[in-house]
């Protein structure tokens, strides 16, 4: 478990570059990072309260899963659920690396703005290639209530050089 | 001392002339208006003589410095996020909501005005007095959420990026929009009918409908642009107005809430996150991303709503019964409006890619119903609503593939 503070990199010139692997932890402690430090863009945008789970599902030794807890305008914490804290997320994003690394690297080529078949929404409406799963529908449909909060925190990840696990 | 006409009436002579919608008010409603404040003259005068006569005594009441029966003193204390409902509802004296509106006038929650009660008039349209015919847990969460996730149709869509698509998709684009424009009109008419019949004892719920009225005035107001702006509306849909009329003459707020909140706004929620799929321009994308959050949150309260009145009734069973009957007509005049081909031929054209490839269109468009069907029926189970077995609409998409 980590909380996710802004750290002393800037964005924009001169800023230290952020590496990271995906999926991993500190990838989207970067996202956090990145989001936290932009408050008055996610302000606009209102708040954004919920715990959404992403998950990785076809790399080994097993799939990846990372717990993003999102608080008014930012990200509060981010942490690998333990066995019986799934209960914990709100709803679960899932989808096979080949998908998430082609969203990611949509981002990043377009500068933060993914081409119109790499939004989340794009990816998870029909349920494939990514679904979104939730047990209780009042809880799930937070994905739907803050989808351009959610879309802005991926759009992020043209800040982060990524690194792919093969 | 009595005051002359001229100072209690005005140098009009009556304070009685007013205009309805600005315009001069016909003869007959005027002499309705009228009578009904003559009838009560002298509740009103006598107040209005009372203070005016202390008035020109020189004389102060400050009786309103009693604090005997007031709350006075219990300061709220802002949360993180600054001061909310749920903050100021939790001072005792102001969090207490009735189950029962018994102030039928303006007169604030937690204020002293029980030693009023006789002077103040009755408000006659305030006509929604139980608190189960409103209430829902998630509404002060859902009011300030609201508040906060506000956007302008004017300024937070990228109108500058929009260029003009071929021919058939274009069309589909502006027939999708005039579509939800007419569709979106009674989502905020809904809560407006009903909002001015709801006394002030029950302040969350009419502040988060005001939400939803603004929130649905800028759903019409960006379709509507995004229409005229790539070519110009096209065509009304007369299947979609049975629909829209069922939803605005609901018979009571819970059953238009679960008609239009739960059930019709659940399908357009399935439609904008279709519109913010099929998009052919990131501003079509914007559009639809930004209204799907609005409607999810209109959604989220109408099925908690539901639940609420749900839980609340002395008898459950004929409760579910009454819903039930209610939804057997409701699910079907739903479906006038969602076999539409102004409205399902657009979706069908976007989603294939072009006119030409509309079949391909409706395949996605089957796989969007079952998902929608399957949704709204979760939504009426979690509200406490097995509507399974009884469900009138189609759990497979109405229409086939032509051979």
């Amino acid at each position: 478990m980590s909380s996710v503070e802004a750290h002393p990199e800037t964005v924009g010139q001169g800023e230290l570059r952020r590496t990271a692997r995906f999926p991993s932890v500190r990838w989207f402690e970067l996202l956090g990072d990145l989001m936290n430090r932009q408050r008055s863009r996610f302000e606009h945008l209102g708040y954004v309260d919920c715990v959404a789970e992403f998950c990785v599902t076809d790399v080994v030794p097993e799939p990846f899963v990372v717990q993003v807890v999102f608080e008014e305008f930012g990200v509060a914490e981010v942490r690998k659920p333990m066995a019986g804290e799934r209960e914990r997320a709100d709803f679960r994003v899932e989808g096979r690396l080949v998908t998430w690394r082609e969203m990611i690297e949509s981002i990043v080529r377009n500068g933060g703005r993914p081409d119109l078949s790499q939004t989340l929404n794009y990816l998870t409406h029909m349920g494939t290639p990514m679904r979104v799963i939730g047990s209780d529908p009042i809880r799930r449909d937070l994905y739907f209530r803050y989808a351009q909060s959610l879309q802005e925190f991926f759009n992020n990840a043209a800040s982060i050089d990524t690194q792919f696990e093969e | 001392m009595a005051y002359s006409n001229e100072v209690l009436h005005g140098a009009g002579g009556s304070p009685m002339v007013a205009t309805l919608s600005g315009r001069e008010p016909q003869e007959e409603a005027l002499a309705r208006y009228e009578a009904e404040f003559r009838q009560h003259y002298t509740q009103w005068m006598e107040i209005l003589q009372r203070n005016a006569e202390r008035l020109a005594r020189g004389q102060f009441s400050l009786h309103w410095m009693d604090t005997s029966g007031a709350q006075w003193g219990r300061r709220a204390k802002p949360s993180s996020r600054g001061l909310t409902y749920a903050d100021i509802n939790r001072v005792p004296g102001y969090g207490d909501v009735p189950e029962l509106a018994s102030w039928l006038n303006f007169a604030p929650r937690g204020s002293v005005r029980e030693p009023y009660r006789d002077e103040m008039p009755i408000v006659d349209d305030y006509t929604v007095l139980e608190r189960d015919e409103l209430w829902a847990e998630n509404v002060l969460s859902l009011y300030e959420e609201a508040k906060a996730r506000q956007w302008n149709a004017t300024r937070d869509i990228p109108w500058d990026e929009l260029t003009p698509l071929p021919e058939d998709l274009e069309k589909a684009t502006c027939q999708l929009c005039t579509a939800l424009t007419e569709v979106e009109f009674v989502a905020g008419d809904f809560p407006s009918k009903w909002m001015y019949r709801i006394p002030q004892d029950f302040l969350e719920v009419k502040s988060f409908l005001s939400t939803q009225i603004m929130d649905e005035a800028r759903h019409q107001e960006v379709f509507r642009k995004r229409a005229i702006a790539g070519g110009g509306l096209l065509h009304a849909s007369p299947g979609a107005e049975w629909a829209l009329k069922a939803i605005l003459c609901a018979p009571t707020h819970t059953m238009g809430t679960f008609l239009l909140n739960l059930l019709a706004e659940g399908l357009v929620l399935s439609v904008f996150r279709s519109g913010e799929m099929i998009a052919k321009t990131h501003v079509d994308k914007e559009i639809f991303r930004r209204c799907l959050q609005d409607e999810a949150r209109h959604v989220s309260y109408g099925v908690l709503e539901f639940q609420w009145w749900l839980d609340h009734q002395p008898d459950r069973e004929r409760a579910l019964e009454t819903l039930h009957r209610f939804a057997d007509v409701g699910e079907q005049v739903i479906l006038s409006a969602f076999t539409e081909p102004t409205l399902v031929e657009p979706i069908a054209i976007l989603l294939g890619g072009g006119l030409a490839k509309i079949d391909a269109g409706m395949e996605g468009m089957m796989r969007v119903w079952s998902m929608f069907i399957d949704e709204y029926l979760q939504r009426c189970e979690r509200a406490g609503f097995d509507r399974r077995s009884r469900c009138i609409l189609p759990a497979e998409a109405p229409w086939r593939m032509a051979a």
